[in-house]
């Protein structure tokens, strides 16, 4: 057993914490994330309000706790959406190359062109504007992308001796794609992997800065962020804490994706 | 080095009348949310084109302060004892921007153009008869006159003609179009000429030296006094509410609409000043009455009664605005103590309502959107918070602008968060909502006996009688629940302190009379 | 190598019809019409048929594509539905604008970007490691209208050293037009460098664990040698190819940036578009972006040999 380094341990640490904390606030709030409090509006942080109020008078705290969970799940589900069909494509488009790579690869071009603020659109008014419609419209969005970088680290990957000596050994194409293409795969698709977490936390909110919200009142970091601008003179704080959940929970993953892809990379095993 | 001298050259020209003018000298910068469709009045057009073809052209007739309709290009009108025959006697001296003299045959050249359907004028329909109301002949008898018959007497003829989504049906020179009749640029007789127009970024106004202005001392709406002070002004597009904000501080932004929240801020600032009015646009939440659950009255009053609105109204404006319920807005002279007469706010009453209506928790769904010139989403999350309290399942759905449109346009919601445009007259803003939903499912009243109101005070002229109707019509309005208007929009205009004479006015930026100090 | 991108080109073709045919069913499955939108509240059916039928909204969807793709062939894009303007002129006018902010950011941040990701794997686990991967998750995880408002507030209210409202162009003023871009290129750069550095970083990573580097140390070279000739030009191959789609994604989504700065480039025309559901200009839009799209990832293929020349270019 390797020793876990520091770097890991504080990203088990972040992540660690956002768990917990997204569980307890599944269950259980300081204050009720969507009772507006006139009285108490872009309250300043405080002995009542640890973290202020927003312009409804909503306790900030409560809604981060809240939107903890909405938002993990929604990036969650976006990125293993992409991840997986994104991978899919990409090894068996840049493994077998040929004709096969050239239409697969004119379609996932064309998908990335689209800028994701149109499929959004589109999407939504097909599946209604709700967290599935969102994780739906942004995992089509990612999909080309991690295809592409996939499939440039396997056109890069086949040319090497290993996976010659693969076939020469006789494996078939499938054995050799599983063995030996997919492992050496993991470190580029963990660094995407956990970019694509940030950019999908990111998105809805520029989503709905844009104009286009995802259901609110049910709090996500995302849509706290965007709406949080219009206050940046008189209510700093509005902006500052979604932000800063969405930095250290990106913090976090990163740190704890380096430590995961040492853990995988089959150079690394039983050293 | 030529570009130098030339601009030392035209410096040198600018200083010779700047002597004159002193006045003049500067230039004024204000805001657009967007750029203007085109520049061709009343065609291709949205409230930004509207705001800014009207410093450029006129009207024969246009909007006063209150909204009244009063003689802009026309010296006086006269109206025929049979009602049917509006007479348009012409300001003399009043000259185009290329010199040419306003006559008559300009008039009737304009109004020929207009009633073609190639030009694809926005109001064809409301004066060809395909809205009941058409002009059966318009004649030129001398240079001076200008003469229109009706089909029949119409108290809101005038109203039409000086509509500002009309383009105020102004006159423009025929030099306007080109040759194969297509649109150039407007020739009008307004107190600035079109200058250079950069698409997407700004558009600018130039002053115009021979402008002739109608009587009065003071600005009156799109009447009285229309100097143009400053040698030049310039609207620039800025989308961006906090751009917006952060531009009128640093001082390259003279005057701009600001929203609600930044009032209060912007007033503290030791450059700025902050002015606002009310206009005629109604904000509030529409309802399906065909609706399975909402076609019960009951339920809809219960959700009228649950609404706290002086609290509601406080917190979307931040306490700027006021609580209307009436559809007659407050500042217009038909709204008098029956209109404020509006919904009471009693949660007790709504749970009794919601028990008499048979109500077993199905959910009522709240379509909004976030466009930041409308308060839809905020009123949306009050207003389902305070019917939540009295036990309203309510839910709210954000969609795209475009979107609720749509969705407006085909009557498909049960309660929309939604703003109507403002209406200076009261009959065309009860029209704007009323109708049978069977040819038009944009409609949200369809009581026959309301609708037969409205077509009455259409006709009706006399202002007592009128006032009735609307007294009529605002109490029927207030037990049937069709809509629920919370209060009219507020005109919130920052402005430079080294700029004088700014006043929001409905939603229109005015440029006239607005003077800049050194 | 020639024959490989005349047969990219080619094979970009079916790339762009399916952009073409998908974007224009898209649009219009979406609800809402220019129509709709044109009279607002005031849309009374028989206003509204007519405006359709004369934007020619009335015809059936293929007859549509049929009028609109026979047009394409010759090279016309159409009309702009709310400003009336030529759609390619005005795609053209508006791309050189979001391309000089776009290139110039990218360019920057790869600058920056690469180097520092290289020496942060090089210490991996060190405290300049941390310090630089948390700056970088911090950079990536502030929206652009944050940042890009706050660089407002900051250069342009509180120092004054920028404008804060405006553009012009260039070539009409290249003083006054560097300043107006200044704000606007410093915050993407600022976050590319994000999503950069980590990149490098993690593709150095990878680089640092063969055989070869072990080698090269065995061999006795200096660790500087080591790092620029063997780990920097081999882990600049996948670092190479997200540059390419860092470039492809932003001249789409630059949209933001340009709104909070008053820049009137591609991507604002796209999003206002999109809003305006202006359909011609949508279209063109983003078979403008597909082609670029194409083009420059054509262009990152051609040279990846250069930094990886075990892939050959077929």
């Amino acid at each position: 057993m390797k020793r876990l380094a520091p770097n890991a341990l504080l990203g088990g640490f972040l992540i660690g914490t956002l768990i917990v904390v997204a569980l307890i606030g599944a269950v259980w709030t300081p204050y009720d994330p969507l009772q507006l409090s006139f009285r108490a509006k872009l309250a300043a942080p405080s002995a009542a309000h640890w973290l202020g109020t927003d312009e409804f008078g909503r306790d900030v705290g409560s809604r981060l706790m809240a939107g903890a969970a909405t938002s993990a799940w929604i990036s969650l589900l976006t990125v293993t959406l992409a991840v997986v069909f994104g991978t899919a494509i990409g090894v068996v488009s840049g493994y077998v190359r040929g004709w096969f790579d050239r239409i697969v690869m004119a379609f996932n071009d064309a998908l990335l062109a689209f800028p994701g603020i149109l499929l959004a659109l589109g999407l939504l008014a097909v599946l209604g504007a709700n967290k599935y419609g969102i994780i739906a419209a942004l995992g089509i969005a990612y999909t080309p992308s991690v295809a592409r970088i996939v499939r440039g680290a396997v056109l890069s990957l086949r040319e090497r001796e290993f996976i010659a000596a693969s076939r020469v050994m006789g494996n078939s194409e499938l054995f050799t794609m599983a063995r030996h293409i997919l492992p050496n795969c993991i470190a580029p698709l963990t660094v995407l992997a956990t970019s694509m977490f940030g950019y999908v936390l990111l998105a809805e909110s520029a989503l709905s800065f844009l104009g286009l919200g995802v259901p609110p009142p049910a709090p996500t970091w995302g849509n706290m962020l965007a709406g949080s601008r219009p206050y940046i003179g008189q209510a700093v704080w509005l902006g500052i804490f979604p932000g800063l959940c969405i930095s250290l929970t990106l913090l976090g993953i990163n740190l704890l994706g380096d430590a995961v892809r040492d853990r995988l990379d089959p150079r690394m095993r039983g050293m | 080095m030529n570009r130098i001298l030339a601009s030392a050259f035209a410096l040198a020209l600018s200083a010779g009348t700047f002597q004159v003018h002193a006045v003049q000298a500067q230039t004024l910068t204000a805001v657009l949310n967007a750029d203007m469709r085109s520049s061709n009045p009343g065609v291709n057009r949205d409230d930004n084109t509207d705001t800014v073809v009207l410093h450029i052209v006129e009207g024969l007739v246009g909007y006063d302060e209150g909204g009244s309709v009063g003689p802009l290009l026309a010296e006086k009108v006269d109206l025929s004892q049979d009602g049917k025959t509006y007479t348009f006697t012409l300001r003399k001296g009043v000259k185009f921007h290329n010199g040419a003299e306003l006559t008559s045959a300009d008039v009737l050249w304009s109004w020929t153009r207009y009633m073609d359907p190639k030009t694809d004028w926005r109001c064809l329909g409301d004066l060809d008869g395909r809205n009941g109301l058409k002009v059966v002949s318009a004649t030129a008898p001398d240079a001076n006159t200008f003469v229109m018959e009706l089909n029949a007497p119409n108290a809101l003829f005038l109203d039409t003609l000086a509509r500002t989504d009309c383009g105020g049906t102004a006159i423009i020179h025929k030099d306007s179009v080109k040759a194969d009749g297509s649109w150039d640029k407007p020739i009008g007789t307004g107190p600035f000429k079109l200058g250079e127009w950069k698409r997407g970024q700004s558009i600018q106004l130039l002053a115009y030296e021979g402008y002739v202005s109608p009587k009065g001392a003071t600005r009156d709406g799109m009447l009285g006094s229309k100097r143009p002070l400053v040698k030049e002004a310039r609207f620039m597009v800025i989308p961006d509410a906090a751009t917006v904000k952060a531009g009128l501080m640093a001082g390259s932004l003279d005057i701009a609409s600001v929203p609600e929240i930044d009032a209060a801020e912007l007033k503290a600032h030791p450059k700025l000043n902050v002015v606002t009015g009310t206009n005629p646009v109604r904000h509030g939440m529409i309802i399906q009455t065909r609706d399975p659950v909402l076609k019960n009255v009951k339920l809809r009053q219960a959700i009228a009664a649950s609404i706290d609105f002086p609290e509601l109204v406080a917190n979307v404006t931040n306490n700027l605005g006021q609580p209307n319920n009436s559809p007659i807005y407050m500042t217009s002279k038909y709204f008098g103590e029956a209109e404020k007469q509006g919904f009471k706010y009693d949660p007790a009453l709504a749970k009794k309502l919601l028990q008499e209506a048979g109500y077993k928790g199905e959910k009522i769904t709240i379509l909004a959107n976030k466009r930041s010139t409308a308060p839809s989403f905020n009123t949306a999350v009050i207003a389902q918070q305070m019917m939540q309290a009295v036990g309203i399942n309510a839910d709210i759905e954000v969609l795209e602008w475009a979107t609720q449109l749509d969705r407006y346009n085909k009557g498909n919601y049960q309660m929309e968060a939604f703003s109507y445009s403002g209406r200076f007259d009261p009959a065309l803003g009860f029209e704007q909502i009323s109708g049978p939903k069977d040819k038009q499912p944009r409609k949200v009243w369809e009581d026959p006996e309301a609708l037969a109101l409205i077509d009455k005070s259409m006709v009706v002229a006399d202002v007592t009688e009128r006032q009735k109707i609307f007294d009529d019509l605002h109490k029927r309005f207030i037990e049937q629940v069709p809509t629920i208007f919370t209060h009219n929009d507020v005109d919130i205009v920052a402005h430079s302190k080294r700029v004088s004479g700014v006043k929001p006015w409905m939603s229109k930026l005015r440029l006239w009379e607005v003077g800049v100090a050194n | 190598m020639l024959r490989f991108a005349l047969t990219r080109i080619l094979m970009a073709l079916p790339t762009l019809l399916i952009v073409a045919v998908s974007v224009f069913v898209l649009i219009r499955l979406i609800p809402g019409d220019p129509a709709q939108l044109m009279l607002g509240d005031l849309a009374d059916p028989a206003s509204l048929a007519d405006l359709r039928g004369r934007l020619g909204l009335d015809k059936s969807l293929p007859v549509q594509f049929g009028i609109w793709f026979g047009n394409l062939l010759h090279g016309d894009l159409g009309q702009s539905i709310s400003s009336q303007q030529a759609v390619l002129p005005l795609i053209l006018q508006r791309f050189w604008i979001s391309a000089q902010i776009v290139l110039v950011a990218v360019l920057l941040a790869v600058l920056v970007a690469v180097p520092a990701g290289v020496i942060a794997a090089w210490r991996q686990n060190s405290s300049l490691d941390l310090g630089l991967v948390g700056l970088a998750t911090l950079l990536l995880s502030i929206p652009t209208f944050w940042l890009g408002l706050l660089l407002l507030l900051f250069f342009g209210l509180k120092l004054e050293w920028l404008p804060v409202v405006g553009y012009v162009s260039i070539s009409e003023d290249a003083t006054r037009g560097i300043l107006y871009l200044v704000m606007p290129i410093m915050t993407l750069f600022l976050h590319e460098i994000g999503v950069l550095l980590r990149m490098a970083r993690a593709s150095t990573l990878e680089v640092l664990r063969l055989d070869y580097i072990t080698h090269a140390r065995a061999k006795g070279l200096s660790e500087g040698a080591v790092l620029w000739r063997h780990a920097f030009k081999n882990a600049f191959g996948p670092t190479w190819t997200l540059i390419g789609l860092v470039l492809g994604n932003l001249l789409g989504g630059i949209a933001v940036v340009e709104t909070v700065f008053t820049i009137p480039g591609l991507g604002r025309l796209l999003v206002d578009s999109i809003f305006a559901r202006d359909y011609p200009v949508i279209q063109g839009c983003l078979l403008f972006v597909a082609f670029t799209y194409v083009v420059v990832n054509l262009v990152i293929d051609l040279c990846y040999p250069i930094f990886d020349p075990r892939v050959t270019a077929q």
